[in-house]
């Protein structure tokens, strides 16, 4: 992908077995990625369908949308996508402080690249949390607070994750792709693996955070 | 009968009494007192001794609540409690004067806890005053703490929805801690 400053061309074709580009925000993910290694301060304006303009301001984290990031639109259709110049001098896309870029990052890496991994990954590494992400501000279910318990204490890769935490690989990769999106994972080809007390049934029946999410009633994952 | 001690900390006013006010499902136990220091936190009272609440698990299961004396005064109830706990959940405000030393100063004194089992922290009244970032108190962390990948949330006492996703948190980040061998020896309830 190229960005000369106001237009993001077309991703590549992608390649078999790899993501479908036109899935959900797969092509917002990839716009994000890339602006934020970018030297150059630069913002990014979408068009959503039915959603209206989402403004994201990458200097000062923050991000603007008249939809609630509780109604997020999983499916949803980009109809245009912006570079907008930021940096000293250029007038706020948005009156700030705006939200919290995080929460939006979170949404977007989960649910895009349908499963698969994001293009900035690459096989055969192993992952690790470098900070937790604010989980009392973003929506997620119990399955997700387990895998990034994993990740906190732990490099893993993908498979290992889905391993350790009873998920399929598809939904740790949405996690890893969620967090790599918000940069706070850090990446290594060389990690060892690491490996975890086997979980024996006994152990699994005296999981604490088991049975106190049950007796809390949150059994969603 | 089996029993998880969790120990709510951090500076007078973060919000621990209040909190283990919403997680409790018994009345809980207040030992609260006139505050004389109400130039540093402008409430009528403050905990004296410990604030006690319970969860009951499973049968004759518990996790037991206990809430300590912010002030420095009161540390001596600080050593008899951590003994006992598994974990802890630290509370900071975040209009505090210096919310990062004093998360920095309460991790300092309860770090046995984190060794043996583990710490979550929860910025407190985050939403009415423009204090540190969540990356900045996560900087201050790796600073004084490097290597230490301790779970940091806005949160607010008030909200249960928020104090249980905070208590889940700490639990599942101390079995993960153990199953990957990363607890010094326990002396956990």
């Amino acid at each position: 992908m190229t960005i000369d400053g106001n237009y993001v061309a077309p991703e590549p074709a992608p390649q078999p077995g790899s993501f479908p580009v036109s899935v959900g925000w797969t092509q917002a993910a990839i716009a994000i990625s890339s602006v934020m290694v970018l030297k150059t301060p630069m913002n990014l304006r979408m068009s959503i369908e039915m959603h209206g303009p989402l403004l994201i301001d990458f200097e000062h984290h923050a991000f603007a949308w008249s939809t609630p990031l509780e109604h997020f639109p999983v499916d949803a259709v980009h109809t245009g996508l912006e570079t907008v110049p930021g940096g000293a001098g250029a007038p706020p896309m948005f009156e700030l402080p705006g939200q919290d870029l995080d929460g939006l990052l979170w949404q977007i890496g989960l649910n895009s690249f349908d499963g698969a991994p994001a293009f900035w990954l690459s096989p055969g590494e192993r992952y690790r949390l470098t900070r937790w992400p604010n989980l009392t501000q973003h929506s997620h279910n119990m399955r997700q607070v387990k895998m990034i318990a994993v990740l906190g204490n732990a490099y893993v890769s993908t498979t290992e994750l889905a391993g350790y935490s009873g998920v399929d690989v598809g939904e740790a990769q949405r996690l890893v792709n969620a967090l790599s999106l918000m940069r706070i994972l850090s990446r290594s080809a060389e990690a060892p693996a690491v490996p975890m007390a086997p979980e024996t049934a006994a152990a699994k029946r005296q999981s604490l955070f088991g049975r106190l999410r049950k007796r809390l009633g949150r059994t969603d994952g | 009968m089996a029993e998880h001690v969790i120990l709510f900390t951090g500076p007078m006013g973060a919000g621990k009494t209040t909190a283990i006010q919403n997680l409790s499902e018994i009345e809980v136990v207040r030992t609260e007192a006139n505050n004389s220091e109400r130039h540093i936190v402008d409430k009528e009272t403050t905990t004296v001794a410990l604030d006690y609440g319970e969860i009951l698990v499973d049968g004759d299961e518990k996790v037991r609540l206990y809430g300590i004396p912010g002030q420095q005064r009161f540390s001596f109830m600080w050593s008899i409690l951590k003994k006992r706990a598994k974990g802890m959940i630290l509370l900071v405000n975040s209009d505090a004067p210096d919310p990062i030393g004093e998360m920095t100063f309460f991790l300092e004194e309860f770090r046995e806890l984190y060794d043996r089992g583990g710490v979550v922290i929860g910025i407190t009244r985050a939403d009415v005053v423009a204090g540190p970032t969540l990356a900045e108190f996560s900087e201050a962390l790796e600073r004084t703490n490097p290597g230490l990948v301790i779970p940091v949330f806005t949160v607010d006492p008030r909200n249960r929805d928020q104090m249980e996703n905070v208590l889940l948190a700490l639990i599942v980040n101390i079995e993960m801690r153990e199953a990957f061998g990363m607890l010094t020896a326990t002396e956990t309830a």
